[in-house]
């Protein structure tokens, strides 16, 4: 039989499907595996296209190259030279400290996002123009929505 | 004692205060805002009160919607808890003139002590020493430039009628004063509707160490010993302990501030509980800070080594009762030490992660205690703080304290939500914590040293990978399907494209 190719925090880890044996999943997305009569508890939560688990009071991002399926490969990050900052948990634009067309230094805050009765102010890593400014104060975000646009 | 009465809060000291009033056989009745119907208080109490849209202006500080709210339940008492309206002198009032029992001291107490620059100087007239600064709030940059000079720099910048971090900064430059003016001050005002902000020294690694107190209506006063609360992420504590190292290695020092908090407390005629907040440092010399004129987030360390039941004692010292005990009855056992479990990105500047959360495993056994307001399948809501729940552990000394904490936390799962579990795991493990070394500033200092973790061990990557392989072919292949808003979510989260 066909092994599978699994990336554990970008370490390759082969595995004989029957191997499978070893796990029983307990309760939803929880699994106990023994290993040479040791005992692991695992967690695994989907994140397209990964898998995100915990083990042993760590977290590993887990990537599962099944045979059966032709791997996507992930698109070119960034289009070169633009670079979009995005919101790194849902939350409310409290301030815009910047403009379309304004010059930025490295570290210099860009906007000001709200969640939690908490601030964080969001900063340029790296000198650039502001190409776009996507969101507007008082804005509800999610994450991973794109703030602002530099090059 | 009363028959029923109204928690104007939520999360887990709502809970906390629930189970309190069963044990009295006291009714309990819950109030919620739109996003916190299917909460865990709202399950857990006797009645449910529904008093508002999801902000807490419009909710949780309605204090307009809480009286409605009390009134229609039969309600002859009001439990603030801690945040919220806890502190505000207003609500205590409109409380009492409306009939109900403020659980907490009288609205005159709390004015008188709210306002940090007239606790500094009731603080001096009782002979407690405080930290230089002004006890004025800043009338006008040229002034706070002035004065913040002769402090000589760095200098705290501080909310008068704040707390909890909020409307404060550090400056360690004149050039910066001007900004750090302005952001606190503006902070002070969304946070508290009031913009004074004043300006104190910065004493060099301070701890943190606050005196519990309790006073009933009768003029006893009796304090219960420190609490060490240095370990702190944005000006808010994450890890209390009684016994403080401090104390331990100066015994003497727990009379001498517990008799300063009570000649502050004596001043203003103080009942109900009430914390007295000082920094102290390496010396042994200790300097009034604040007074917080409620039940604190981390009364449980007390309760765990004095054995007495804080929250019953507020509610019989509410009720017009006598202290049950004296001064000299107050004995101190073993070490206790809690940890705030929140739902923040650790790695991310302890950046709130609000969610679903998808699977839970609470600890328990020896000397373990949770005070939880969360259950699996609760969406933490973005509107309200990201305290989920508090772990409390009691053992004979702090050794064996941190060590069950430590096998807690390794029992301890949360996923849905980034939360600081494995970040406490660390601390827990760390030689300079373990020494007991701490200072205000422990958490930055942490990270400076911290080291990369040591690679997995080839056998938990394995066991990593088989539990990933089960869950990829149960979903049939995690990459097609369960596409779902959080899984993206949490992608685009941890992808690293965005800027810090």
């Amino acid at each position: 039989m066909m092994k599978w190719q699994i990336s554990v925090d970008g370490h390759t880890v082969e595995i004989d499907p029957q191997e499978l044996g070893s796990v029983k999943e307990v309760e939803t997305g929880v699994y106990s595996v023994l290993l040479d009569g040791r005992s692991f508890e695992v967690r695994a939560i989907a994140a397209p296209p990964v898998l995100n688990v915990q083990a042993g009071g760590r977290r590993f991002a887990v990537e599962v190259r099944d045979p059966r399926n032709a791997s996507r490969q992930s698109r070119a990050a960034v289009a070169s030279g633009r670079q979009s900052v995005a919101a790194p948990m849902p939350g409310k634009v409290v301030r815009l400290l910047v403009r379309e067309g304004d010059a930025v230094d490295v570290g210099q805050g860009l906007i000001v996002i709200e969640a939690m009765k908490m601030q964080n102010e969001m900063k340029a890593s790296r000198a650039g123009r502001v190409a776009e400014v996507r969101v507007r104060e008082g804005d509800t975000v999610a994450a991973g929505d794109k703030l602002v646009v530099l090059e | 004692m009363f028959r029923k009465v109204l928690i104007a809060n939520r999360g887990e000291i709502a809970v906390r205060i629930v189970r309190a009033l069963g044990e009295m056989n006291i009714g309990s009745v819950a109030v919620f805002s739109d996003v916190d119907r299917a909460a865990l208080h709202v399950r857990m109490a006797d009645e449910a009160e529904h008093i508002g849209p999801a902000p807490s202006s419009e909710s949780y500080l309605r204090i307009d919607r809480i009286l409605e709210a009390a009134k229609k339940h039969g309600a002859d008492a009001i439990h603030p808890g801690y945040g919220f309206l806890s502190e505000n002198a207003d609500f205590a009032a409109a409380c009492e003139a409306a009939g109900f029992v403020f659980i907490g001291p009288t609205a005159d107490s709390i004015r008188r002590l709210g306002s940090k620059t007239a606790a500094r100087t009731l603080a001096k007239d009782a002979s407690v020493p405080t930290v230089p600064g002004s006890e004025e709030p800043a009338k006008d940059l040229e002034a706070a430039r002035r004065l913040a000079r002769e402090l000589v720099y760095p200098v705290l910048i501080k909310a008068s009628h704040g707390g909890g971090g909020k409307g404060m900064r550090r400056v360690d430059e004149e050039s910066e004063l001007d900004a750090a003016i302005r952001e606190a001050s503006s902070e002070a005002e969304r946070s508290f509707r009031n913009s004074e902000v004043y300006i104190e020294k910065l004493i060099d690694k301070p701890r943190h160490i606050e005196i519990q107190i309790a006073g009933d209506r009768h003029g006893n006063l009796v304090h219960l010993g420190e609490r060490e609360c240095s370990l702190q992420r944005r000006h808010q504590k994450i890890v209390e302990e009684c016994p403080s190292p401090l104390i331990t290695a100066h015994p003497e020092m727990r009379e001498a501030m517990g008799q300063a908090a009570l000649r502050i407390a004596r001043a203003v005629g103080y009942s109900s509980l009430g914390t007295v907040e000082f920094l102290a440092d390496v010396q042994g010399d200790f300097y009034f800070l604040e007074v917080n004129t409620r039940l604190q987030v981390e009364h449980p360390v007390t309760e765990l080594v004095t054995g007495y039941d804080l929250v019953r004692l507020q509610l019989q010292i509410a009720a017009g009762e006598k202290l049950p005990f004296q001064q000299d009855d107050i004995r101190w056992r073993g070490s206790a030490m809690e940890c705030r479990i929140c739902a923040e990105d650790t790695e991310n500047n302890f950046f709130p992660s609000p969610g679903k959360i998808v699977q839970l495993r609470e600890p328990s056994g020896p000397g373990v205690r949770l005070d939880s307001g969360v259950y699996p399948g609760w969406n933490v809501p973005i509107d309200y703080d990201p305290l989920l729940a508090k772990l409390v552990v009691w053992d004979e000394d702090r050794d064996s304290t941190i060590r069950r904490m430590l096998r807690a936390l390794n029992e301890y799962s949360i996923t849905g939500v980034e939360t600081n579990l494995a970040f406490f795991r660390e601390i827990m493990d760390d030689p300079v914590f373990q020494k007991g070394w701490l200072h205000t500033g422990f958490v930055a200092d942490f990270f400076a040293r911290r080291k990369p973790k040591p690679e997995a061990a080839p056998e938990l990557e394995l066991a990593a990978a088989l539990a990933a392989a089960a869950a990829h072919s149960k979903n049939g292949g995690a990459g097609s399907r369960n596409q779902n808003a959080e899984g993206s979510r949490w992608l685009t989260g941890g992808r690293g494209s965005l800027l810090r």
